[in-house]
């Protein structure tokens, strides 16, 4: 289609100076135009796309609507979510008690949930509906995760929802969302529609299966970002291992069979333990309250262990987090997965959930147990940088395979994400949530791209390109821009959390003496970043074309246009304006980093337990921190008189 | 003016937004709509975004001066907010918010008008130079986004921002220079530029981190008033070079625990790490190596980004954080010695070059050298004036290069063999006035007496002949040490290096050897290309490999229609027939070559240094003043009786001239070159050698790539090997050896499981049949405790305080709790002992310890959790 395009476009006579000086007077007159209405920039915006696209790239009319559609929204997004205009929309609306939604959260883990639902019961062999009924399911999702932009962040808890499930065990359905999982969960909905579009462009068999798989996998991503009661968020972080497996096993490529299982084992092997240490954590919670075990995430943050039970604890956490991360030296089922998932499957792994295990690890293992995580962080930023971001960078600069290169790129890139978290200082952790982000889209571009490419040649070496870029301009200008937002040049997302991440290393006190030369480290990344992510473009894009089956290559078509623009413009609208994405996090940040302080300050060190601020006595509960969600039960059960211990 | 500075307050200047908007608009519609758009819109819309640009700028620079008449004598800046862009925290999570804040000062003017200027003039010589190129709308594209991130570079106002422009022009070199990309070649030296720049960049984001940790602040106004905390002298505070960051080496490492920590001062940290970053923007030792490849890109980008703009960069961020430099005098001397070293190095490489823009390459490497010489010995005004009139004159003899290169295509249509100047000669009689322009710039670089080059260069020679680097705190600290001692040796607080005096006078000899050879190889560019017979019509016809090579090129990228251009298509020719003549290049070409030619004559009015005894004014001194006055101050010392050696330094200078072109003229023109061959042949290694570019690439490669290299080898087999092979398999190999075992249990005999049943059963019973004394401790505050016994079938328990005297007879209660009272710090042992139903008795001690201090806020809250209940 690429090339009848061109062809047509070929013997049309230039546009010439005369109609381009009219056209950006045009241009110039729409935009001070638009200035004085300020709502109206997104429209003049989508028009203009709509209007001058070139015929090279949008091929058809629609494509040419949806990228109007899509820069719309974005320029309105970026309107919308504009520090000061948020300020003059409050002045507007009085200040009184927010009206929130207890229902959203789960309106977004069940719509796609339900919807995974009704997929089994549409017939299989009508491809378009089940396609069109996907997409329409996680559109609805996307739309209904907007209101959650509406609420103020600050400190608190927002949206929280809290259903007694299984009173005996005093497990709960509690949901709630902070300005740190806003964005987990906002990127969760923003890529899974594109990832599902892209594949409907390349998966043909068992469709139904597909979207069941793609739907159930995004309720459960969602319920997992804002589960707050621990056996909740094990529930939905076991759920959503099923559907990954499937994809890798059943749509994936030759080895997929190995590969799905070594990812299945690794993920499994973390979270067993993880279940072992929820059930010990609650059964001490009931222990010291009187017999009444809680799952909530809330109350088991109160229980202050000695260090002998917290280590393990930790540890048990931290080792299901860490490899999904995943972290050195329990990366190695990623490269696998990822060469063998199709597209989509790779796009979603990469881009949300990977980022349950730094998610995992800021909220669980930092909120749950400061005080190991204060004593084993220093080390593991250690490993996360050499490991990480260094030894990453450097298998990843070896590889030939594209797709297992981007994936090694990802370890590395989450070496960064890590090591933020590790530093704890406000501008490492904000770096680090906006890393996630960050990696998300850069990353997921990036496979969607290398996807693009497998679906015209059906490999992914990189020796079996070469100078790509003369058949391929378009293709060839998307992967330049994912490169240099995957290298980190300023004015793309990656430089905004890499520079945070770095500079907050630096100053952080909590790394003590070596995190300087850990911030040095990651700085060294920057450089071999550049080294395997060019030398790869260099081999597949530059040069003369070498191989007779890429001299006939189709430029990307309007599906996988439509599927990466989004992804482009907010590699901008993060590298542009990332104080949209930090302002809401900074509280919740703060909130944690200040939680982190109080138990790590609130027993100093001294002979009997040299290692920092851990507590000595016997278990106990300590106050409910005060940014936790007022205990709301929405059972029937009436409210009771405070027991007391009588004994 | 006036009316200007009322529409745009110079807190709020936003018509630096239309200069910056300029060149990224260009650079947006030339990339989107360019191929549509045909040559003609192509060329109006990037031209036009640029001289709106320049006009803006002009503006700027004036209302600047009109400020800085009005505010008399001082620092002024114009300054416009975009919009917030991030923050980051500083020590104890101090916010430190960054802005997209432009600013426009004394210094950043200049550079600013530089840019737009010598852009303007670069862009219309472009617009026909490139005319035949598939992908002109490409080539605009990327020359005016690098216009913008220049721009953003110089007016950035903080460092952030600075390096957005930083890796933005570094990026658009990347591009640029791998412009015509079906080149391998060309490929990869823009990726060598690319990673060469970000081995700099990362010393900037190195200093960035110092920065914010040291002096809190990111902006330039913040840098300067936090520049004190760089130096103090409280070793605690020093950046720990030995052990790695201030740590302690015990156990059996103690041994590299030395006596005194080695640290060295923040001031000289950062500006080590600036001071890569900068080697790697302006291509010095040891970074260089990128700029000579970079040729391969079309001859104007070379001009603007590899000659006039990009590449002083490195002095521009030098000149602007002038204040932190001189806090560290041991890095202001490290920054002269790589000056004057890449100077010399890359002077003699240029000595024996044959392509005519490799030489101008290594001329530029050279010149970029005087230019750390200059701001490294704390001249920063002189250093910055070389940079000021090195744009005119390197751009100039680019643009003069491309014209040559351009005019022997009609003769030659092979782009290396149309650069090489064996193959010229003559050419002044076909391109006069590509002659007379290039014999102007050349007559500036080589230091010609009153010409621009003269004066920029005479004042960074004097300057380092007369100038020492002193201490800032010299007289507050006391006790001068040497190098090596300031690094070992007993530590003391009051110890202080400064570089010895003679420092100077060494490198100003390594200054005019350099300006000696730059004399005799650009008088041997020039009569190499411009005099003499035109060679172009004795060439042999060219190889039969070359001809195979270039059909083969040919096929390879025979009809699409994607981004090539006319120097890759190779046209087999007969070269011993007569041809088209060399011509001279049309009139877009000539113009900005006279107005860039005019400017190497007469820009030294600027700033001559040596006519000052003559009462001419100093304007560009008296303008750059305010920013370097400090900093001058503080950190260099004027020699005795510098004002005596000015002429003898001058006559140094001239001497250099002079030798230069009068040896260049007896050997290439009285001798015919006769004694050049002569010298290769007598010493056939070195030059081999120089021909070779001292064969630094090869020892890289040889060295850091390789190594980097087997690390990643090693790496990547680590992976496959030890970490997927050895600890994954001997996972799962522990798991399936488990799993023998217990199959080797399930044999399928009754009998077995039967006995086995038998033997769980007894297990069973025994567990039951044995009491389990066990409990827990419940804190109630104050030193209030409560042991719970577990419960079971029967059980009766006796609890014994330890001291307490035991009970004669021992009845067992069911009181399954025992209240406690331990005073803080103290610790009390409880006996607990528990009979089940059949009379079997087990014991269990506790232990409670009161913590030492009593912490009454936390009274834990029993049962108030009300929650699930």
């Amino acid at each position: 289609m690429a090339r009848e395009a061109r062809q047509d476009a070929a013997p049309v006579a230039p546009i010439g100076p005369a109609t381009l000086a009219q056209f950006l007077l045009v241009g110039a007159i729409g935009l001070v135009a638009s200035m004085f209405l300020k709502g109206a920039l997104a429209v003049v915006a989508a028009g203009a796309v709509a209007a001058l696209m070139p015929r090279r790239i949008a091929h058809a009319p629609w494509v040419r609507v949806a990228l109007a559609v899509i820069t719309g929204l974005t320029v309105h997004f970026v309107l919308r979510m504009w520090p000061g205009a948020d300020a003059a929309a409050d002045a507007v609306v009085p200040e009184g008690p927010v009206r929130e939604s207890h229902t959203l959260l789960s309106w977004l883990i069940g719509l796609p949930t339900v919807g995974a639902l009704a997929v089994l019961f549409l017939p299989r062999q009508a491809p378009r509906v089940l396609k069109g009924f996907t997409l329409a399911i996680m559109l609805g999702t996307l739309a209904l995760s907007i209101p959650l932009l509406s609420v103020k962040m600050g400190r608190d808890f927002h949206f929280n929802q809290d259903v007694v499930w299984l009173e005996s065990l005093g497990i709960h359905y509690h949901v709630a969302l902070d300005g740190i999982s806003l964005w987990l969960v906002l990127l969760t909905t923003f890529i899974v529609p594109i990832a599902a579009f892209v594949s409907f462009g390349s998966i043909d068999t068992r469709i139904k299966d597909w979207c069941f798989s793609l739907l159930l996998l995004e309720g459960a991503m969602i319920g997992a970002f804002v589960a707050m009661d621990l056996f909740l968020f094990y529930v939905f972080w076991e759920v959503m291992l099923v559907p990954m497996y499937v994809m890798i096993g059943v749509w994936g490529g030759t080895n997929r069979i190995k590969s799905a299982i070594k990812f299945f084992l690794y993920t499994m092997f973390g979270s067993v333990l993880m279940l072992a240490a929820i059930l010990y954590l609650s059964y001490t919670y009931s222990r010291v309250n009187g017999g009444n075990p809680s799952f909530d995430y809330f109350e088991l943050q109160r229980v202050a262990l000695r260090r002998g039970t917290q280590v393990w604890l930790y540890g048990a956490f931290a080792l299901s987090f860490f490899i999904k991360v995943p972290m050195f030296p329990l990366h190695t089922w990623l490269p696998d997965a990822h060469t063998e998932a199709p597209t989509a499957g790779s796009i979603i792994l990469a881009a949300v959930m990977l980022k349950m295990g730094t998610y995992g690890y800021l909220r669980f293992c930092i909120g749950l147990f400061p005080e190991a995580a204060n004593e084993y962080g220093a080390s593991l930023a250690g490993v996360a940088v050499v490991g990480g971001i260094l030894y990453g960078a450097l298998v990843a600069w070896k590889q030939e395979d594209m797709k297992r290169l981007v994936a090694y790129s990802s370890v590395a890139h989450l070496g960064y994400v890590m090591l933020g978290l590790f530093s704890a200082t406000s501008s490492g952790i904000e770096g680090s949530v906006l890393q996630m982000v960050n990696h998300g889209i850069s990353t997921g571009l990036l496979f969607l791209l290398v996807g693009v490419i497998y679906d015209r040649r059906h490999t992914r070496l990189i020796e079996d390109f070469g100078g790509i870029a003369k058949v391929m301009p378009l293709f060839a200008t998307l992967f330049i821009i994912a490169t240099m937002a995957s290298v980190g040049v300023p004015g793309t997302n990656g430089f905004v959390g890499e520079f945070m991440i770095i500079t907050g290393t630096f100053v952080s006190s909590r790394l003590g003496h070596v995190s300087g030369i850990q911030s040095v480290g990651a700085a060294i990344g920057v450089i071999l970043a550049a080294l395997y992510m060019l030398s790869m473009v260099q081999r597949v894009f530059f040069g003369p074309i070498t191989k007779d089956e890429n001299k006939h290559l189709k430029d990307m078509n309007g599906r996988e246009l439509v599927a990466a623009a989004p992804l482009v413009l907010m590699i901008f609208v993060i590298g542009l304006f990332p104080r949209i994405f930090l302002d809401p996090m900074h509280d919740a940040v703060a909130r944690v980093i200040s939680d982190y302080d109080a138990r790590v300050q609130m027993h100093p060190a001294n002979a009997l337990e040299p290692a920092k601020g851990y507590y000595q006595g016997p278990v106990k509960l300590l106050p409910r921190r005060p940014e936790a969600p007022k205990v709301v039960t929405m059972a029937a059960a009436a409210p009771e008189a405070p027991k007391t211990e009588t004994n | 003016m006036d009316s200007l500075l009322s529409v745009f307050p110079s807190k709020d200047f936003s018509l630096l937004g239309i200069i910056l908007a300029a060149p990224l608009l260009g650079a947006f519609v030339n990339g989107v709509w360019g191929r549509r758009l045909g040559r003609d819109a192509v060329r109006l819309m990037a031209i036009t975004a640029i001289a709106v640009s320049f006009g803006a700028a002009l503006l700027t620079f004036l209302a600047l001066d009109r400020e800085v008449t009005h505010a008399g004598h001082g620092h002024v800046k114009l300054a416009w907010t975009a919009w917030d862009w991030l923050y980051t925290t500083g020590k104890s999570e101090t916010q430190i918010p960054i802005a997209l804040r432009f600013s426009v000062d004394a210094l950043s003017g200049v550079m600013m008008l530089v840019i737009t200027g010598v852009g303007l003039l670069i862009h219309i010589y472009a617009s026909t130079y490139m005319w035949d190129d598939k992908s002109y709308w490409r080539f605009f594209c990327y020359l005016n986004l690098f216009v913008f991130s220049m721009l953003v570079l110089v007016l950035g106002d903080n460092m952030p921002l600075l390096f957005v422009g930083w890796e933005g022009v570094g990026l658009c070199s990347y591009l640029l220079i791998g412009f015509w990309y079906g080149k391998m070649a060309n490929a990869a030296a823009g990726k060598k530029a690319f990673i060469a720049n970000r081995i700099g960049d990362f010393g900037l984001i190195c200093a960035m981190f110092l920065f914010v940790h040291y002096t809190g602040a990111l902006d330039w106004n913040g840098i300067e008033a936090g520049s004190g905390s760089l130096v103090t002298v409280n070793e605690a505070t020093q950046v720990h070079v030995w052990p790695i960051g201030g740590g302690q080496f015990t156990g059996f490492l103690k041994f590299l625990q030395p006596d005194s920590p080695i640290t060295i001062t923040a001031a000289t940290a950062v500006g080590l790490a600036l001071l890569l970053g900068a080697t790697g923007k302006s291509a010095q030792i040891p970074l260089y190596v990128w700029l000579p490849d970079a040729m391969a890109g079309p001859t104007p980008v070379s001009a603007l980004i590899h000659a006039a703009t990009m590449v002083t960069a490195g002095i521009y961020l030098i000149c602007r954080l002038n204040f932190v430099f001189v806090l560290a005098p041991g890095v202001m001397a490290t920054v002269a010695v790589i000056g004057a070293a890449t100077a010399f190095l890359a002077a003699t490489i240029a000595l024996v070059q044959n392509d005519i823009k490799k030489v101008l390459a290594y001329s530029t490497v050279s010149q970029l050298g005087f230019m750390f010489l200059g701001v490294g010995m704390g001249a920063f005004t002189a250093g910055f004036f070389h940079v000021f009139t090195h744009a005119f004159f390197k751009a100039c003899l680019f643009l003069g290069a491309g014209s040559v290169i351009h005019g022997m295509h009609a003769r030659i249509h092979d782009d290396d063999k149309a650069q090489d100047m064996r193959k010229m000669g003559g050419l002044r009689k076909y391109m006069p006035l590509t002659f007379w322009t290039f014999l102007i710039s050349t007559a500036a670089i080589v230091g010609f007496p009153l010409t621009s080059g003269f004066f920029s260069k005479d004042e960074i020679l004097f300057k380092t002949m007369t100038t020492e680097l002193v201490h800032p705190d010299a007289e507050r600290l006391g006790k001068k040490v040497t190098f090596v001692q300031s690094l070992w040796g007993a530590r003391d607080p009051s110890h202080f290096y400064v570089p010895p005096a003679w420092l100077g006078t060494a490198l100003y000899w390594v200054g005019i050897a350099a300006a000696t050879m730059t004399a005799f190889y650009m008088s041997r560019v020039v009569i190499l290309t411009f005099f003499g017979e035109f060679r172009g019509w004795k060439l042999g016809r060219p190889s039969q490999i070359d001809a195979h090579e270039a059909a083969a090129h040919d096929d390879a990228h025979g009809d699409d229609a994607h981004g090539d251009d006319d120097g890759e298509h190779h046209h087999e020719e007969d070269l011993t027939k007569p041809g088209y003549a060399p011509h001279e290049s049309p009139r877009p070409m000539t113009i900005p070559l006279i107005l860039l030619a005019v400017f190497a004559a007469f820009a030294g009015i600027l700033n001559p240094g040596l006519l000052k005894h003559f009462g001419l004014p100093l304007p560009l001194e008296h303008w750059l003043e305010p920013l370097f006055e400090e900093s001058v101050k503080v950190g260099v010392h004027a020699k005795e009786g510098a004002e005596h050696m000015e002429l003898m330094c001058t006559a140094g200078a001239f001497g250099a001239f002079a030798v230069g072109v009068g040896l260049a003229y007896w050997v290439y023109v009285v001798q015919k070159g006769a004694p050049a061959k002569q010298w290769a042949e007598a010493a056939p290694k070195l030059y081999k050698l120089l021909l070779d570019k001292w064969r630094v690439d090869e020892a890289y490669e040889a060295s850091v790539l390789s190594g980097v290299d087997a690390l990643a080898d090693t790496a990547t087999s680590v992976d496959k090997g030890v970490v997927d092979g050895i600890l994954a398999r001997l996972t799962a190999l522990l798991v399936a050896a488990f799993g023998t075992i217990l199959r080797a249990l399930q044999t399928g005999v009754v009998h077995v499981y039967a006995g086995m049943m038998v033997v769980g059963l007894a297990g069973l019973g025994w567990f039951f049949v044995m009491p389990h004394p066990d409990g827990h401790v419940v804190e109630k505050g104050s030193g209030d405790y409560s042991i719970v016994a577990a419960p079971g079938v029967g059980y009766g328990y006796i609890w014994a305080e330890d001291g307490a005297k035991k009970p004669e007879k021992e009845v067992f209660s069911g009181t399954a709790a025992f209240p406690l009272h331990v005073e803080p710090g103290n610790t009390k042992k409880v006996e607990l002992k528990v009979r089940n139903a059949f009379g079997i008795v087990g014991t269990k001690t506790f232990e409670v310890t009161a913590p030492a201090k009593a912490a009454p806020a936390e009274v834990i809250e029993m049962g108030q959790n009300g929650h699930g209940s």
